[in-house]
C-alpha cells in the first residue's frame, strides 16, 4: 500500500456485485462487532495465521514515494497477539478500558479486487471514540486494506494493513481497535 | 481554596522546600501555569535535553526535526559527519527552512525569500546579495543558530544554557547504569523505526517519576501482564531489587529482580555474549540479576527494559524502549516513544523485541495504555481546586540507610518498591527552579 495514492483498487480485475455486496457486508458487521465490543467474536473472523498491521506514517517531502516508515509500527499483531489484548478486554484489568470508550467504526468508499486468487477489500475508515463524560472525542482516519479469504458463504480475514492519517496521534491512550 | 492562577510559583516551591524533607510534595505542581512557566524558564533552558539517537541519521544530512524545551530544531549531520542542532528559522524573516519530520538534505532553502543554508547552518546563498544589501549583509553573521550538543552512547543530548556543565559530569556517574540499555554489545543499540508520536493531557513529571523507579504501581496498574501470566514476575516477589539514584543529579533507576530467575534471560546468546564484551565485571553482576530496569534520565528522558511474554508462562522477550516526555502546555504534552534494539543482534531478534515493544508499550501497547489512563486522571485531578492545599505522601524508604557496599555508583537501597528516588528526582527539580 502507498500514501500517496497510487492505487492498487483502480484498475484491478473487480469483483460481481454480488460478492462485493457481500464482502461490504462482511466488513460492516466486523465493524459492529467492534462498536458492540464482541471481541471474542470479532477475533474468530480472523484466519489462525492472519496478521493486523499499521505502519507508522512520517511526515516528509513530496519528493519521498512513501510516507510510511519501513520498520515502524503502531499495530503489529498476528492472531495470537491480538488474542492476548482480547483477553485483556475482556479481563477485570483492562483500566484503560474502564469504562469502555464508544466507537463508531465508519467504513466507507469500499473497493474490492481479487489479486492472484484472493479477494481484496481497500476502505476508507473513520474512527469516532468518546470517553465518560469528555465532550471531545479523539477521530482516527485511515487507509485500511484486507486481504479475505472464502469461508463458505462468509469471509474470514488474512491480512490487514491500516495507516492512520495521522503523524502525530491524539488520545491519552489507543486502547481502541481499528 | 485557592486558584491555581493566583499561585505565585516562589509560594509553590517554598512548600515544596518546606514538604519534601518531610516526606510530602504539594499536589498543585502536578497541574500548574506557574509551575509550568517556571520549569520552561528554570529548567528546560538548563538541562541537557535528550534530541535524537546517533541512528536515526547515520548518514551526511540525515535529519530529523525535534523540540527542544518548545524550539523547534533540526538535527542534522553535516558533510563532515558532525551532528548539529539548528534552530529551524530563517534568519531573515523567520520562516521554518524544514518541514518534513525527517529526511536527508545538503542544504535547507527558505520557502519565503530564498536564503539558503548548508547543512552544517552556515548562509551560504542570499537572493540578489548584491544589488539589494549594497554589501552590508555579512552572511557568516547570519548563520542558522547553533545549539550546544553532546553525545553518550548514541544517545544525542542539547543544552540551551552555554554555561551548564558538560553532558559528562552533567550524567555524573548514571552512565554505568545507562549501559544496561545503551551497550547490549560492542556495537551499541540502533532505533529500530522512527517513535511513536502522540500528545496526550498528561503532566510530564508523573511519567517521568513513574519511569524513576515506580515499581509499586506495576502489580496494580498492569495487573492484567500477572494475572493472565504475560509478566515474567509474581506480584508476591515484585517488590525484590534495588533503587538507585544520584543526589543533585534527579537520575534514578530501579532494578527489579525475580529471586532464582536466569541470568539475563529473554535475550538471544548472541546479546548475552555482547553485553559480556561490553560491560565491567560489576556491571554483568548487577544485570544478570536484573529483570526489569526502569529509569530516568533527569528531567524528561526514561528507559525501560521489561520482558514480555505473548504465550502465558514463558519468559518471553525482552525489549528496550526509550521515551521523551516534553512538556508543550499546562498538563499537556508530546510524547515520544523509541524501541532500541542491540546493533550487533540477529533480525529475527531485533523485530521479535519491536513486536514486543508494540504490544507493550507502543501507544496502542497494553501496559502504555494502562499507565496514560491514569496518568491523564492524575493530571486532571491535580488541577482541582480542592487539590490546591493538599499534598502526596513521599514517605517510602525514608528511613532506609543505603547499601554500603553495592557494586555501582549512586545511592542505593532496596527494595526496588520505595520513592527514595523520587525524593530526589523532586530535590533536584527544586534546585533548578529555586535558581533565579
Ligand atoms: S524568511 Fe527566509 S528568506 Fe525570507
Ligand atoms: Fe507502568
Amino acid at each position: 500500500m502507498t500514501s500517496n495514492g497510487a492505487s492498487e483498487a483502480l484498475d484491478q480485475e473487480r469483483l460481481p456485485v454480488e460478492l462485493a455486496r457481500r464482502v461490504e457486508q462482511f466488513l460492516f458487521r466486523e465493524a459492529q462487532l467492534l462498536d458492540e465490543r464482541r471481541f471474542e467474536e470479532w477475533l474468530a473472523l480472523f484466519c489462525e495465521d492472519a496478521s493486523y498491521e499499521a505502519p507508522l506514517r512520517i511526515t516528509r517531502e513530496r519528493q519521498v514515494d512513501s510516507e510510511l516508515s519501513p520498520t515502524g509500527r503502531i499495530f503489529w499483531d498476528s492472531k495470537q497477539t491480538l488474542g492476548v489484548r482480547v483477553q485483556r478486554l475482556c479481563s477485570d484489568f483492562a483500566w484503560a478500558e474502564q469504562p469502555p470508550s464508544r466507537t463508531r467504526h465508519f467504513v466507507t468508499n469500499v473497493r474490492t479486487w481479487r489479486a492472484d486468487g484472493v479477494i481484496q477489500a481497500r476502505c476508507n475508515l473513520l474512527v469516532y471514540r468518546n470517553r465518560g463524560e469528555d465532550p471531545r472525542a479523539d477521530l482516527y482516519s485511515a487507509d485500511r486494506m484486507d486481504e479475505l479469504v472464502e469461508e463458505g458463504d462468509d469471509f474470514r480475514i488474512r491480512r490487514r494493513i491500516l495507516v492512520v492519517d495521522q503523524a502525530n496521534l491524539t488520545g491519552n491512550s489507543l486502547s481502541v481497535l481499528l | 481554596m485557592r486558584g491555581a492562577e493566583l499561585t505565585s510559583v516562589e509560594e509553590v516551591l517554598d512548600r515544596v522546600r518546606k514538604e519534601l524533607a518531610e516526606g510530602r510534595l504539594p499536589v498543585e505542581i502536578f497541574n500548574s501555569p506557574a509551575v509550568f512557566a517556571a520549569e520552561q524558564e528554570r529548567l528546560f533552558r538548563r538541562a541537557w535535553l535528550f534530541l535524537a539517537h546517533d541512528s536515526e541519521i547515520p548518514e551526511p544530512g540525515d535529519y530529523v526535526l525535534r523540540n527542544l524545551a518548545g524550539n523547534s530544531v533540526i538535527v542534522v549531520r553535516d558533510e563532515q559527519g558532525t551532528v548539529r542542532c539548528l534552530l529551524n528559522m530563517c534568519r531573515h524573516r523567520g520562516n521554518q527552512v524544514c518541514k518534513a519530520a525527517m529526511g536527508n538534505a545538503s542544504h535547507f532553502r527558505c520557502s519565503y525569500h530564498g536564503w539558503t543554508y548548508a547543512n552544517d547552518g552556515r548562509l551560504i546563498g542570499v537572493p540578489h546579495i548584491r544589488t539589494v544589501y549594497d554589501g552590508r549583509l555579512r552572511r557568516s553573521d547570519w548563520n542558522l543558530l547553533e545549539v550546544r550538543t553532546d553525545s553518550y552512547q548514541g544517545l544525542v543530548f542539547g543544552c540551551l544554557d552555554p554555561g551548564a556543565p558538560d553532558l559528562e559530569e552533567y550524567l555524573g556517574g548514571f552512565q554505568f547504569y545507562l549501559d544496561i540499555y545503551l551497550r547490549p554489545g560492542p556495537g551499541g543499540t540502533e532505533v529500530y523505526a522512527p517513535p511513536n508520536q502522540w500528545v496526550t493531557e498528561t503532566d510530564w513529571k508523573i511519567c517521568a517519576e513513574n519511569f524513576a523507579g515506580d515499581g509499586y504501581h506495576t502489580p496494580v496498574a498492569h495487573q492484567f501482564g500477572f494475572q493472565l501470566g504475560y509478566y515474567a514476575s509474581s506480584a508476591s516477589t515484585h517488590s525484590q531489587g534495588y533503587a538507585v539514584h544520584f543526589p543533585h543529579r534527579g537520575h534514578g533507576i530501579g532494578l527489579g529482580r525475580t529471586p532464582g530467575m536466569t541470568p539475563f534471560f529473554g535475550y538471544p546468546d548472541e546479546v548475552v555474549q555482547g553485553m559480556a564484551e561490553a560491560l565491567s565485571p560489576a556491571q554483568l553482576e548487577l544485570f544478570k540479576e536484573t529483570r526489569t530496569a526502569v529509569s530516568t534520565v533527569f528531567p524528561n528522558l526514561s528507559l525501560l527494559i521489561q520482558p514480555f511474554s505473548a504465550t502465558p508462562g514463558e519468559p518471553g522477550v525482552r525489549f528496550c524502549t526509550m521515551r521523551l516526555w516534553q512538556p508543550i502546555g499546562v498538563g499537556r504534552m508530546q510524547m515520544l516513544s523509541w524501541c532500541l534494539v542491540p546493533k550487533d543482534a540477529p533480525e529475527a531478534y531485533k523485530a521479535e523485541a519491536y513486536r514486543a515493544y508494540t504490544l507493550a508499550f507502543g501507544h496502542g501497547g497494553m501496559f502504555e495504555q494502562d499507565d496514560f489512563d491514569n496518568w491523564s486522571r492524575v493530571t486532571a485531578m491535580a488541577g482541582n481546586p480542592a487539590a490546591q492545599e493538599l499534598s502526596f505522601p513521599y514517605l517510602m524508604g525514608l528511613d532506609r540507610e543505603p547499601i554500603a557496599d553495592f557494586p555501582g555508583p549512586g545511592v542505593a537501597v532496596t527494595p526496588y518498591m520505595t520513592e527514595t528516588n523520587f525524593r530526589n528526582m523532586w530535590q533536584t527539580w527544586l534546585e533548578y527552579l529555586e535558581r533565579p
